[in-house]
């Protein structure tokens, strides 16, 4: 279940929330334009990685789903060289390679956005300061929830409602520093960053 | 001799202030009910119960629109953040359904008025949620065969409103916190 307490993780030890957040962001190009299929594929397992690394739980079934789903339901609309026939449908490569392009592009994008946005990520503005306030009573909430029963849940969930917020009152937040990144945060956004950015080239096929 | 209507802040109840503060506080509620889902178990991969669409429900009979899509937006952004998918499709997903339905909702408490329930207008939700999920899934993921599925989840998304909805309306109805809520915001 998720929670706003970040874990003690790698990434949330060595990055600060918006460096990581930058780091996914230049990270998702370099992702799209791999036009390598295999390190397109090994891309996602990097990303994966770390998501793991940021402290989330991957549901691989639900990604292994996915996957297949998109990559049959591509199978529907065949073009290229005919693989083989399973009854009525049949198998090309074309329609294979792009279930499977498409398929994998999706997946590695949720895995990059897992790896780099932390509940600690602060919004600019106005919107970001209601978002603080948001996931400032999300956690009162979630203290009041084992006060809830099921049995009697309105009754429980109204005892713990009314302790929380009365109407018209305004409750105030105290807004914790954010670690900075360290150096070892920074080599690791290099390396990350200049390896896929430069299998992007290596892999193009060159214009001349 | 000519009176002057009072002004808005002369009025008991909640000035923008306020408003806001109880919005930010539903959005909290929103995010509250949405880690209870995975308490249920899921008959298929992509359904979802909706039940973090329980306080934008109950927050149409209480605010404005434009304050109920400001609760929407922050339930979207706020799920995002936590989940950290807030840079995906899954976004876009919860982007599009969220506001579908809650325009949807908004909609048929306008035109319904007393005649319609908070059963009537979680259904409304549920289904313009999902139809707007299935158009996206068609056109960024799935391709056009994927029509084959609305189907089973508009009829999900039925069921789900409906049990989301009566959910709802009995909490509305029994809720003693909801009730002092409710007298707030008609002060207003």
């Amino acid at each position: 279940m998720p929670t706003l307490q970040p874990r003690e993780t790698f990434l949330g030890r060595h990055f600060a929330p918006h460096h990581l957040f930058l780091t996914g962001a230049l990270l998702i190009p370099a992702f799209l334009f791999q036009p390598n299929l295999v390190v397109r594929v090994a891309q996602v397992l990097l990303f994966a990685f770390l998501a793991t690394v940021n402290g989330k739980r991957i549901k691989w079934m639900y990604f292994v789903i996915m996957v297949s789903s998109i990559t049959i339901f591509n199978l529907f609309t065949p073009f290229g060289e005919i693989l083989f026939t399973v009854g009525p449908l049949t198998v090309t490569l074309g329609a294979l390679r792009s279930g499977l392009e498409k398929g994998f592009t999706i997946v590695g994008l949720v895995f990059v956005s897992l790896a780099s946005i932390r509940p600690d990520l602060r919004l600019p503005g106005r919107l970001g300061g209601m978002i603080g306030r948001v996931f400032y009573y999300f956690e009162r909430v979630i203290e009041g929830k084992k006060h809830i029963r099921p049995r009697r849940l309105i009754e429980s969930l109204d005892e713990v409602l009314f302790d929380l917020y009365q109407p018209g009152e305004r409750r105030s937040t105290t807004r914790e520093a954010l670690r900075p990144t360290s150096s070892v945060g920074y080599v690791v956004m290099g390396v990350l960053l200049s390896v896929n950015w430069i299998l992007v080239f290596v892999t193009s096929p060159l214009p001349f | 001799m000519m009176f002057d209507a009072p002004r808005r802040e002369e009025r008991a109840g909640p000035g923008k202030a306020e408003t806001l503060e109880f919005i930010a506080f539903m959005g909290a509620l929103c995010l509250f009910f949405s880690t209870l889902e995975y308490l249920f178990p899921k008959p298929f991969p992509f359904f979802r119960l909706g039940l973090a669409n329980l306080p934008v429900l109950l927050t149409i009979k209480l605010v404005r629109a434009r304050y109920v899509l400001l609760l929407v937006l922050l339930k979207v952004l706020g799920h995002g953040l936590i989940n950290g998918t807030l840079a995906s499709y899954v976004f876009l997903f919860s982007f599009g359904g969220s506001f579908a339905s809650a325009v949807a909702m908004l909609a048929a408490y306008r035109l319904g008025g007393r005649n319609i329930s908070l059963v009537g207008i979680s259904v409304f939700g549920a289904i313009a949620s999902n139809v707007v999920q299935i158009y996206l899934s068609v056109t960024f993921i799935f391709g056009l065969t994927a029509w084959v599925i609305a189907p089973l989840f508009v009829g999900l998304g039925v069921f789900s409103g409906v049990l989301v909805g009566l959910f709802a309306q009995q909490f509305y109805e029994q809720s003693r916190w909801l009730g002092g809520i409710r007298a707030y915001f008609a002060a207003s």
